[in-house]
């Protein structure tokens, strides 16, 4: 088994078995074949019983002694056809529980580990880098499995590499959107306590005509810090949804109506649904797109906010007819820190995604340069 | 017990390969209903062998070759082997008169036919006595019977009889309470 391959070895074990067999069955049957010429060559009494003149009584104890022969001959015949066929079918039986067990080896040996393999592939599937197969089993077996186990060490030692990389990765770009964003609002506290000091130290009578000025300006500038750490501790910190049947038109139309003293929202909205969301998830969801709309269009064009049925599902369409999105960045605007505005930390969409994620909606987007973007919701709709 | 084991799965395997690939048909040998009866110092077994000696056996008991066939006798009780007897019936055959002989062995009975059916008929009986013991109460009987393997002098050639009844050995169990037994 070492040094034969399986195919080898299933070969071997057939003609083994099948040659084998065919030879012990023929010995058998010469063995009990010379048997049974002996028995009827006894059985030719003619020419002895034409040798005896039946004048004496040693012609008659002849004659006796040929008969006693023939009818042993004629017993010992009887018996050997029926040993050779009990030896002959008692081989052939032989011979197919071993070409049966020999079978089913081979079945066992070859289905145990392919099984063991596709388990094992199944792990990797699901990113378990670290299955290890016990490298045993027939030879051809072992060096499939020990195949398998380097692969796998070496998919576990590239994702670990890449996680590494991804980590780095991430804090580089962080600590370089945190530098910025924490630079933008330091620069005119610095400038506006630079003027302080310069009224200070050359009209300071004069400080008070800029002191609401400059007070107006770093608590503004205050603000937006918090804004900032709150956005990062909003991304980090996603609960979990605590779901609640409620009807989203309902909602949307009390969002909606703090921006509509500003901003043109054109509602179409069905109220016959309902829905099975955290609705605290859902006002920040919708905040957020409606925000990054907001922001993408002049006061002139209007936003239109939809909510429809479709099969079994809500839809909800937020679009705007603003400046639209590359497609190059298309797939990217989900991405955390990831943004085309000026401002802002590229966490909203990413957050976005998070909560639709966790309450099992699926966000798509949809933008063409110059006509717009329209965001769509697709929730599960549930009957009360 | 290892040998009991052996034959038995031996006799299996012949029996199951002689079903699948062979139209030998051989004999099936089984014993009928055994009888038991008691005297005041002895036990009487009595009972029949049937479907042993059909096929083939009229051309082996008119060979000349005397043909013996043994039966084992076990009686125990809760266990305890008691007694352990043998004792066979043989056949011999006259080829200038053409008259079956069976000795009956332990009892000296002789049977004599020139017909081939009353000689298997009588050659299937069998009843054997034993003494019994004071403390023998409920008995165990396991009687068996076998054949031997034969040397056909003539040709010089030694078969197994046992294949004519496909190495299987016929037995059978009997349960004997001498309270009850008269």
């Amino acid at each position: 088994m070492h040094k034969f391959g399986l195919r080898s070895t299933i070969i071997f074990l057939f003609l083994f078995v099948s040659i084998g067999g065919l030879m012990v069955l023929n010995m058998a049957f010469q063995a009990k074949q010379e048997d049974i010429h002996g028995a009827i060559e006894r059985m030719e009494l003619s020419d002895e019983l034409r040798s005896i003149k039946f004048l004496s009584a040693e012609d008659s104890l002849k004659a006796q002694t040929v008969m006693r022969e023939y009818d042993s001959a004629q017993a010992v015949l009887s018996i050997s056809l029926g040993d050779s066929r009990v030896v002959t079918s008692v081989v052939l039986l032989l011979v197919m529980i071993a070409s049966s067990a020999i079978f089913i080896v081979v079945i066992i040996l070859i289905s145990k580990p392919l099984k063991e393999l596709k388990q094992a592939t199944e792990q990797i599937r699901q990113g378990n880098y670290s299955a290890h197969l016990p490298e045993t089993g027939i030879a051809e077996m072992r060096e499939l499995k020990n195949s398998f186990n380097v692969m796998s060490h070496e998919l576990e030692q590239t994702q670990n590499r890449l996680l590494v990389a991804e980590k780095e990765l991430i804090w580089k770009d962080l600590s370089r959107i945190l530098a910025h964003e924490i630079k933008n609002p330091l620069t005119p506290i610095q400038l506006v306590i630079q003027r302080l000091e310069e009224r200070l130290e050359y009209d300071p009578q004069k400080v008070s005509d800029i002191l609401p000025e400059s007070i107006s300006i770093i608590s503004q500038e205050i603000e937006n810090l918090r804004l900032l750490a709150q956005d990062f501790s909003n991304y980090a910190k996603v609960s979990q949804p605590t779901r609640e049947l409620f009807n989203p038109a309902q909602i949307i139309r009390e969002i909606v109506k703090s921006y509509s003293q500003d901003y043109e929202i054109c509602l179409d909205l069905q109220d016959t649904f309902t829905i099975n969301f955290d609705r605290t998830h859902f006002y920040q969801i919708l905040t957020n797109i409606l925000q990054n709309a907001i922001d993408a269009s002049s006061e002139a064009k209007p936003i239109t906010i939809r909510l429809y049925g479709e099969r079994s599902y809500v839809v909800l369409s937020i679009q705007d007819m603003g400046d639209g999105i590359e497609s190059k960045n298309l797939s990217r605007i989900f991405e955390p820190y990831f943004s085309q505005k000026s401002k802002g930390t590229g966490l909203g969409l990413a957050l976005v995604k998070k909560l639709c994620d966790a309450n099992g909606a699926i966000i798509r987007v949809k933008s063409k340069i110059g006509e717009g973007s329209e965001f769509t919701l697709i929730i599960e709709s549930k009957t009360t | 017990m290892l040998e009991a084991l052996g034959t038995k799965v031996f006799s299996g395997i012949v029996s199951l390969s002689l079903l699948l690939f062979s139209s030998f048909k051989g004999n099936d040998p089984h014993f009928g209903a055994i009888s038991v009866r008691r005297s005041e110092s002895f036990i009487y077994v009595s009972g029949s062998l049937q479907s042993a000696f059909e096929n083939d056996f009229p051309s082996i008991f008119s060979s000349g070759t005397k043909i013996p066939i043994y039966f084992r006798i076990h009686i125990s009780q809760d266990g305890k082997t008691l007694s352990k007897q043998r004792f066979s019936h043989t056949v011999s055959f006259d080829t200038v008169t053409g008259i079956y002989e069976l000795d009956r062995g332990k009892t000296n009975e002789l049977f004599r036919s020139d017909s081939i059916e009353d000689l298997i008929r009588e050659v299937s009986k069998f009843n054997f006595a034993f003494p019994h013991q004071a403390h023998w109460e409920h008995l165990n009987i396991r009687i068996e019977a076998e054949l031997p393997k034969v040397r056909f002098e003539q040709l010089n050639k030694q078969v197994d009889l046992m294949v004519l009844w496909k190495y299987k050995k016929p037995s059978t169990k009997a349960v004997a309470n001498l309270r009850q037994l008269q």
